[in-house]
């Protein structure tokens, strides 16, 4: 169904979608950043112009961005993917050459004062343009070979120019983001079937012929991936941030040891403390509780939104809705999993709540289009 | 799958014949088939998104349940390490015989760095060159710079210094802890416990393993780890050791000496209860080893075992209990003294020119120190007899005790066994072994003639002896020695009720290239009480002492070794537990009075 179907009438307009703004959404975000900025305070030890004020700073210019894209007309939106995805792409390829290198990476691109990180931009410009696609096609035609190639080239474009970074994490949350728009769009079961069945036989290939003489890779590959997989064998060198989250939220224990008072953390003994690892400073602070509740925060999130693409009769808006919500899981997934020692550490900021710029704005911006397809949703 | 045509050729001919348009019936038909494909798509959509809603909520259980682990869990730091996860820095503590520490580990850090994790090089190279100033400030700029990404800085911070390196707050600089040997007692048992530094090192641990004395040659069972918290128990009386210390050190002040070494040995289980070299060192901060110059410059050098000297005259008791051993002679046999005895080119002399002839009875030999007599005795014992007895008491081979030096205690031995070095090593020349040496032999005469190898650690159980002399001739020599000190050169050695009995001797140093260095002494008094039932025996040893309190200085060991001798018996043996004596004097016929 396209937009020019919308009976408009029904659709608010002007000053009136305020009203229809999904408020819920906007107090949960607003809790999830507020625990961030608890947690940078704490961090910075007790002061605030170290990185809460900047990062309040931040949210509030975020949440404004969020707002305006919010009340934008989602079509308007639709008809955008396609530029918005051109746009990133570039801007990714402006990175690979004229980008600024950080923590051994090149990944920030310098936008006058604003550093702009291109792959953040391009996880929502992917689902996007992705939506869109699916809006556009027959829904006959969706699992047919050619057009569910295409939706695979567009994935592989951005996740191929993020891995030349290097940015691994990102890498994968926009095949992942890009896996579930087009598993929700219906694309058959076998094409996934297929995929996961390749992935997996390829993996267990390469750890059966281990010492074998077919041997698929070299002796000193297959110990990185030791180390990659179990990072404690390795606690000094590739597993020092594992082991080092792992004692402050074992040392923080269900109540924690209370506010301000995290040892692993304050003590410098912890490194991204105030970004990727800010979770650490949270379970040492405030126990399993206050981590269980950040996590409670992160679900209903997640479920305004599924419940927000449920309702929504549009395909594209429904689309971009579970799109988004999806990054935003991987993201925090991802990062508690690795935080905890389960996943293998990949650069992956915990959502709103990490210190970061470019980030947060991408992700308040990305729940803008939520907003805007919730508020201009067919009635 | 069966479609509805969207042109039906029915209802379009109905249409036609009632008027109407036919185009609204294909109209309608698209109409609704596009919203079953919808409805379709809307159903199928909703599986999916159930489906998907189920990964999510997996995914939460799977994080929930992780945070309780976690939270659950007692917080431990990381154990093993990058580097050095095998390395065990587990050593056994040191005790002396009553458990008294003499050797532990003390925990500290090493501090090394990540230079490229350094934040500003040029600071911290800095303010580490103001805190050690043995650091140099640009060349440890250079070294943080040069792009190498792990270096050692310091092998051992005190806690003092670790908070000062603390303060200088550059994660480039980062602590490894480090378990430290640490000698509590400083120099006091220093060429005993040898000393200790580190082997293999890692970021987390380091291996403390024994360079010298005890340490290293006990090192394996230091190290096991199945004893590693069992502390090994040494026979050393921290006490006894600490007062043989204090009175060597003056002594060797008071009588100019260069170096003076005692051993202190129990006769009856053959556990060194205390052995002192002096000049020694800080087992803590262990000198490096002399480059050039003679090695007994050293304070390393452990004169007690490592100084092999000719004997002197302390060598005399053992060819006159042989002899009597032999049934040669007896105490009050008659010997041939005319001095000087001619032998082939020798002459044989006493001290000072002396003559003591023309006979002198057997026990007169010894307590003169009559060379001319001595000698006679060992022409009729015979160098083959003399050999076999010198080897029997340990004289020929390195004194097997528990430490890395002992082989360097090896004897000098003349090659060929002449008769003219039967009569000479007779009288303690022309033959060098250590002062523990001549301690052990003593000890077997005084162990009523039973040999027992000497040790430093303590003894449980006492090993199976080696009968060396008969319980005749042992007594009769205790006795000979006990008159030594009350009628012979060692009267200084007379401490009240303690039965002091031993014997001077008196040994120029060999000079190198042959012959002796006349004025360079070797003073050693080898003595056992108490003489009525010997407990233990005490050898001291001065190197070139001489005391100058007279007109003359004097260099004989009864002006010099002896009186320190004596004054360590005196601090000693209350610390033995030996209770003063009255001597049983013979009885002279006159009655005791009636109480």
């Amino acid at each position: 169904m396209s937009f020019l179907e919308y009976r408009l009438k029904t659709v608010p307009t002007g000053a009136s979608k305020i009203l229809h703004v999904n408020w819920a959404l906007v107090i949960l975000l607003t809790a999830v950043a507020s625990v961030g900025f608890l947690m940078l305070y704490s961090v910075a030890g007790g002061r605030m112009e170290v990185w809460a004020e900047p990062q309040i700073k931040r949210f509030l210019l975020g949440l404004a961005v969020m707002f305006a894209v919010a009340f934008v007309p989602i079509w308007f939106w639709r008809n955008m993917a396609g530029l918005a995805y051109a746009g990133s792409l570039l801007l990714l390829l402006a990175v690979e050459f004229f980008g600024s290198v950080g923590m051994g990476a090149q990944r920030w691109i310098e936008l006058g004062p604003l550093r702009l990180q291109p792959s953040e931009l391009a996880k929502v410009t992917l689902v996007m343009l992705l939506a869109a696609y699916y809006d556009w096609l027959d829904i006959r035609k969706t699992s047919h070979p050619l057009w569910v190639l295409i939706p695979v080239i567009l994935i592989l474009l951005p996740t191929a120019l993020v891995l030349t970074q290097p940015d691994l994490g990102t890498a994968l949350l926009l095949m992942t983001g890009g896996a579930v728009v087009m598993f929700c769009a219906g694309v058959s079961w076998y094409y996934f079937g297929a995929v996961a069945a390749l992935l997996g036989g390829t993996v267990t290939a390469v750890f059966a012929s281990r010492g074998t003489t077919w041997q698929l890779l070299k002796d000193y590959q297959y110990r990185r991936i030791d180390t990659f997989l179990d990072p404690s064998g390795d606690p000094l060198g590739a597993g020092y941030h594992i082991s080092q989250a792992k004692i402050a939220l074992g040392s923080g224990g269900w109540a924690g040891r209370g506010f301000m008072q995290g040892t692993q953390s304050r003590l410098n003994f912890l490194p991204e403390k105030h970004t990727d690892f800010i979770f650490t400073t949270l379970a040492e602070e405030f126990g399993f509780i206050g981590a269980f509740s950040l996590l409670m925060l992160y679900t209903l999130v997640l479920a305004f939104c599924v419940a927000s693409a449920i309702q929504n009769k549009d395909r594209f808006a429904s689309l971009v809705t579970l799109g988004i919500a999806a990054t935003f899981f991987f993201y925090f997934a991802v990062n508690m999993l690795m935080v905890m020692g389960l996943a293998p550490v990949v650069g992956v900021p915990l959502p709103l709540v990490s210190y970061g710029g470019s980030s947060m704005l991408v992700l308040l911006a990305a729940f803008g289009l939520v907003q805007s397809a919730h508020i201009h949703r067919p009635r | 799958m069966i479609r509805k045509p969207l042109r039906p050729l029915a209802r379009i001919l109905l249409a036609r014949e009632k008027g109407e348009n036919p185009d609204h019936i294909e109209r309608e038909n698209i109409r609704l088939r596009a919203e079953d494909t919808r409805a379709r798509a809307q159903n199928r959509a909703e599986g999916r998104l159930l489906l998907l809603g189920l990964a999510f909520f997996a995914a939460f259980m799977v994080v929930g349940a992780r945070m309780g682990l976690l939270a659950a869990s007692e917080p431990m730091e990381p154990r093993s390490a990058a580097s050095g996860a095998n390395i065990s820095a587990l050593r056994a503590d040191i005790t002396d015989r009553n458990g008294r520490i003499l050797a532990t580990n003390f925990s500290t850090h090493a501090l090394y760095a990540h230079p490229k994790q350094m934040v500003d090089p040029a600071r911290v190279a800095r303010e580490l060159a103001e805190l050690f100033p043995d650091m140099k400030a640009d060349d440890l700029e250079r070294r943080f710079t040069d792009g190498r990404s792990f270096l050692w800085l310091r092998k051992k911070l005190s806690p003092e210094q670790m908070q000062a390196v603390h303060d200088i707050g550059d994660p480039g600089l980062l602590f490894g802890p480090r378990d430290m040997r640490l000698y509590p007692n400083g120099k006091l048992a220093a060429h005993i416990l040898g000393g200790s530094s580190f082997g293999a090192e890692g970021v987390n641990s380091a291996e403390v393993i024994g360079t010298a004395g005890l340490e290293r040659a006990m090192d394996a069972r230091l190290r096991d780890p199945a004893q590693a918290s069992t502390p090994l128990a040494l026979s050393i009386d921290l006490t006894v050791q600490s007062a043989m210390h204090e009175i060597l050190e003056g002594g060797m002040a008071m009588m100019n000496a260069k170096g003076a070494a005692g051993v202190l040995l129990d006769v009856h289980s053959g556990e060194i209860i205390a052995m002192v070299s002096l000049p020694d060192f800080d087992p803590n901060d262990r000198p490096n080893p002399l480059v050039k110059g003679e090695p007994a410059d050293s304070p390393l050098f452990n004169r007690a075992l490592q100084g092999v000297y000719e004997l002197g005259s302390t060598a005399k008791i053992l060819t006159a209990a042989q002899a009597m051993e032999l049934g040669l002679v007896n105490p009050e046999t008659m010997v041939d003294a005319n001095a000087p005895m001619r032998w082939g080119k020798h002459k044989i002399g006493e001290f000072e020119g002396k003559n003591y002839g023309p006979l002198l009875s057997v026990t007169d030999v010894i307590v003169k120190s009559s060379n001319v007599g001595t000698a006679h005795l060992a022409l009729k014992i015979g160098g083959e007899r003399q050999q076999a007895f010198f080897k029997s008491m340990g004289l020929f081979d390195p004194v097997p005790i528990e430490l890395t030096e002992a082989p360097g205690s090896a004897p000098l031995i003349p090659k060929r066994w002449a008769d003219i070095v039967t009569i000479t090593t007779s009288y303690g020349h022309g033959m060098s072994v250590s002062p523990m040496h001549l301690a052990v032999a003593y000890a077997a005469i005084a162990n009523d003639g039973i040999m027992l190898p000497p040790t430093l650690l303590k003894r449980d159980k006492l090993p199976q002896g080696k009968r060396v002399l008969s319980q005749q001739s042992a007594d009769a020599a205790v006795s000979m020695l006990r008159q030594v000190v009350t009628r012979g050169t060692a009267s200084f050695g007379e401490v009240e009720g303690y039965e002091v009995a031993g014997k001077t001797g008196t040994a120029d140093k060999v000079k190198k290239g042959g012959g002796y260095d006349k004025g360079k002494n070797i003073n050693t008094f080898a003595s056992m009480f108490p003489a009525s039932d010997p407990q233990y025996v005490l050898v001291v040893t001065l190197d070139e002492a001489s005391e100058n309190s007279g007109p003359k200085p004097r260099r004989t060991a009864g002006w010099t070794s002896v009186p320190v001798a004596a004054e360590v018996i005196r601090r000693t043996a209350p610390l033995l537990g030996l209770r003063p004596q009255i001597e049983t004097l013979p009885a002279t016929g006159v009655s005791a009075p009636k109480p």
